[in-house]
């Protein structure tokens, strides 16, 4: 389910691009400064009743982005101590505060060293794949990349995936299926077809707006763009 | 008239191509270390050395082939005068010694002293003849004379021209000339004892029937003998205030030789780095394709880390923490300056011919907009990359040249977006990103081989081979076309934009490569 409240904790450089890049998603966000003045601090006393008469904690995503990566990891085992359920994005500088970030209970990780230096090499060696996935990934382009969740399967008729003529027949490529018990694989990821089409598989697929459109009519189900 | 004469000769000897071309060669065949023919000569050059010295002690005991002899008197003398007359011309340029005279005294008003011209060239050729690189080139010359049996130990003058062929002796004989005082002081405090324990014991002992020990060059032999801690015994003293001279050239001795042996050590081990440095400017050289990566932090470590597996890169940071740092991490740094053109300079890098891309990976702005100002103050092509710390300063690296500027915090700030937008669709994404799946994205060049056997789309057979073709990209149009359809011509310079298992694009690439003929 989507939520419509992002809890931004920490206030620097970070916050302002994150802020920038979500407001569109969110109906309500909230930098909160890590500090004990003013109403939109937050100390890491575990106390999160402030926080708690202010928003709906359930329709929450938290973005724990301080700076000091000991606060952060402690930032995000007082949060998940508190919220059991609370979607939490943190920031992580380097691999090992990303391991600690994770067992802290973080749902995702974003390491941005890592990132940074995957995005440079890929800008080095692969300047055309780079600029292609970066325009599809980022909307430059009139392609998008889609989730799509097959609630009918029987309109594929036991079929293997890679049966089916997506490119020709729907104008999108499938790029990788992730089924219902969690686990994911690339379309081709073997030469051989394991698994047929099943409803609750959520195919994420490359295309033109309008054909994944079309494609969404076809199916039935709603495109999460 | 005369004088006329020699002004115009000297104008066509430096602007005559071919004069210059050939003088350029012999510099470089004989003094440029960077050229890349230089070793073979400067092997051939050992292996004449070592024939040479081969036959001498040969001939001292056998006899040897007159053959061999000519060879060794004259066509290796021949040789090594041709090559010292070569460097004696390559040493000045007489030319522009004329010429710089003329245009000297043109600039006074003057008449043209050629006395004066005359009096510089000797002047530069003397020079260079009394060096001590140039006088070992003259007597190992002199066994041409070889009639002058005296004259044949000159050979062994051919031993010392090693200096000039063999690295590994230049840089012995710099260290050991770095620590010249040290060297000089030593040799005086020896040359001290020896003289008064040789002027003592002659006195103690000379006297003395029992005594071997009758000259005084015997003294100085013994003394020097005992004070290396050599010590052979067939000179000993005998009288008990010889024995006490000879303990106190003795003690002297270990002195002498514990210091020797630590400033020999403390040489090296102060070089040690610099030499070291060396090897790596000289390896530096004959790389081709590289990245330069100018500072070494975070960011520039997982980049030099992931870069590293199928590329060469380069390290410079002025940090020499970081340095050590990056090296312990078997990486090629290198304590430089990367914001200094002396830098580049020192290390001899080609930026347009050997270096694909710089890397401006420091966490501070000002460094990066120095080093890309830097850079770019000598070169205006090569690709500049630089991370972007604080927002204000985009503009600033623009202005520097930078090419491509990457700020950190907005990836995270897209991320973010996809993250919370589309989980699954950023999971594939990243997982295709960072190849955790062995699932890689890939660019194919279409190269004329590739077109000779697929001139369309529908004739890839990608499906077959389990690839993804996500598109072409149309060089000749600078455009991307999605998902093309199977009659989509194919063109030089096109770019298959492919996904798949790492495997089967390794198999997709070679099917492309290797069918010729449908």
């Amino acid at each position: 389910m989507k939520k419509s409240t992002a809890l931004i904790f920490g206030y620097n450089e970070y916050t302002f691009e994150i802020e920038k890049n979500i407001k569109s998603v969110y109906e309500h966000i909230y930098i909160l400064k890590l500090g004990s003045d003013g109403e939109d601090s937050f100390d890491l006393s575990d106390n999160w009743d402030s926080l708690n008469q202010k928003v709906n904690i359930d329709d929450c995503v938290a973005f724990c982005i301080l700076e000091d990566m000991a606060e952060n990891i402690f930032l995000t085992i007082s949060l998940r101590d508190t919220f059991k359920d609370l979607t939490i994005v943190a920031l992580s500088e380097d691999q090992e505060s990303a391991d600690k970030l994770k067992l802290a209970g973080a749902t995702r990780v974003i390491p941005s060293t890592q990132t940074t230096a995957n995005v440079i090499i890929d800008i080095l060696e692969k300047p055309i794949a780079t600029e292609v996935l970066h325009n599809i990934l980022y909307e430059k382009s009139n392609l998008k990349i889609s989730q799509i969740t097959i609630e009918d399967h029987t309109l594929f008729d036991g079929k293997y995936p890679t049966d089916i003529e997506w490119s020709r027949d729907h104008g999108i490529i499938i790029m990788s299926v992730y089924h219902e018990d969690g686990s994911s694989e690339f379309i081709y990821s073997s030469k051989a077809s394991h698994h047929i089409v099943q409803s609750g598989d959520i195919f994420v697929v490359v295309g033109y707006d309008e054909d994944i459109k079309e494609f969404e009519k076809l199916i039935g189900t709603k495109c999460e763009k | 008239m005369m004088k006329s004469l020699i002004i115009n000769f000297a104008y066509y000897l430096d602007t005559s191509s071919s004069y210059q071309k050939t003088k350029r060669f012999f510099y470089n065949l004989l003094e440029n270390s960077d050229y890349k023919y230089k070793k073979y000569f400067d092997i051939f050059m050992i292996i004449l050395i070592f024939s040479s010295v081969a036959i001498l002690i040969r001939e001292v005991k056998s006899h040897v082939n007159d053959s061999l002899l000519f060879f060794n008197n004259y066509v290796i003398s021949f040789i090594f005068l041709i090559e010292y007359i070569l460097r004696l011309w390559i040493s000045s340029s007489v030319s522009k010694i004329i010429i710089s005279q003329l245009e000297h005294d043109v600039m006074l008003s003057d008449t043209f002293r050629f006395s004066k011209a005359l009096k510089d060239i000797l002047f530069s050729k003397l020079k260079y003849i009394v060096s001590v690189k140039a006088i070992i080139d003259l007597l190992a010359i002199i066994p041409f004379f070889h009639q002058l049996r005296l004259l044949r130990i000159f050979i062994l003058f051919r031993v010392f021209k090693l200096f000039r062929y063999a690295k590994s002796i230049q840089t012995f004989t710099s260290i050991i000339t770095a620590k010249k005082f040290e060297f000089f002081t030593l040799f005086i405090f020896a040359s001290i004892i020896i003289f008064v324990s040789s002027v003592i014991i002659y006195v103690m002992e000379a006297n003395n029937p029992n005594s071997s020990i009758n000259t005084l060059f015997e003294a100085v032999y013994w003394s020097i003998v005992t004070i290396s801690t050599v010590g052979y015994g067939d000179i000993t003293p005998v009288s008990a205030e010889g024995q006490v001279v000879a303990m106190f050239v003795i003690i002297s001795g270990i002195g002498v030789f514990s210091f020797t042996t630590s400033l020999i050590v403390t040489s090296f081990t102060e070089k040690l780095d610099e030499i070291k440095d060396l090897k790596v400017i000289d390896d530096i050289a004959k790389i081709k394709n590289f990245y330069l990566v100018c500072g070494y932090e975070k960011v520039a470590k997982e980049v030099v880390q992931k870069l590293s597996k199928r590329n060469k890169v380069i390290i410079l940071e002025e940090d020499i923490q970081k340095v050590e740092a990056a090296k312990k991490e078997g990486f090629t740094a290198l304590n430089y300056d990367p914001g200094s053109i002396h830098s580049y300079k020192k290390l001899r890098i080609n930026i347009n011919l050997q270096v694909k891309a710089i890397l401006c990976l420091s966490h501070s702005d000002v460094e990066n907009v120095y080093t890309a100002l830097t850079i770019r103050s000598f070169n205006k092509d090569i690709f500049i990359l630089s991370i972007l710390k604080n927002k204000a300063n985009r503009n600033k690296l623009n202005f520097a040249g930078v090419n491509e500027i990457f700020y950190e915090k907005e990836l995270v700030g897209i991320i973010a977006k996809e993250f919370v937008g589309q989980p699954v669709a950023f999971e594939a994404i990243h997982a295709l990103r960072s190849n955790i799946t062995n699932i890689d994205i890939e660019e194919i060049i279409v190269n004329d081989r590739i077109l000779q056997s697929f001139s369309t789309v529908g004739c890839l057979e990608n499906i077959k081979y389990r690839i993804v073709l996500l598109g072409v990209y149309e060089s000749s149009k600078k455009r991307f076309l999605f998902n093309p359809i199977d009659s989509t011509l194919l063109e030089k310079g096109d770019y298959l934009v492919v996904i798949g298992n790492t495997q089967f694009l390794k198999e997709f690439n070679t099917h492309l490569h290797t069918k010729v003929s449908k």
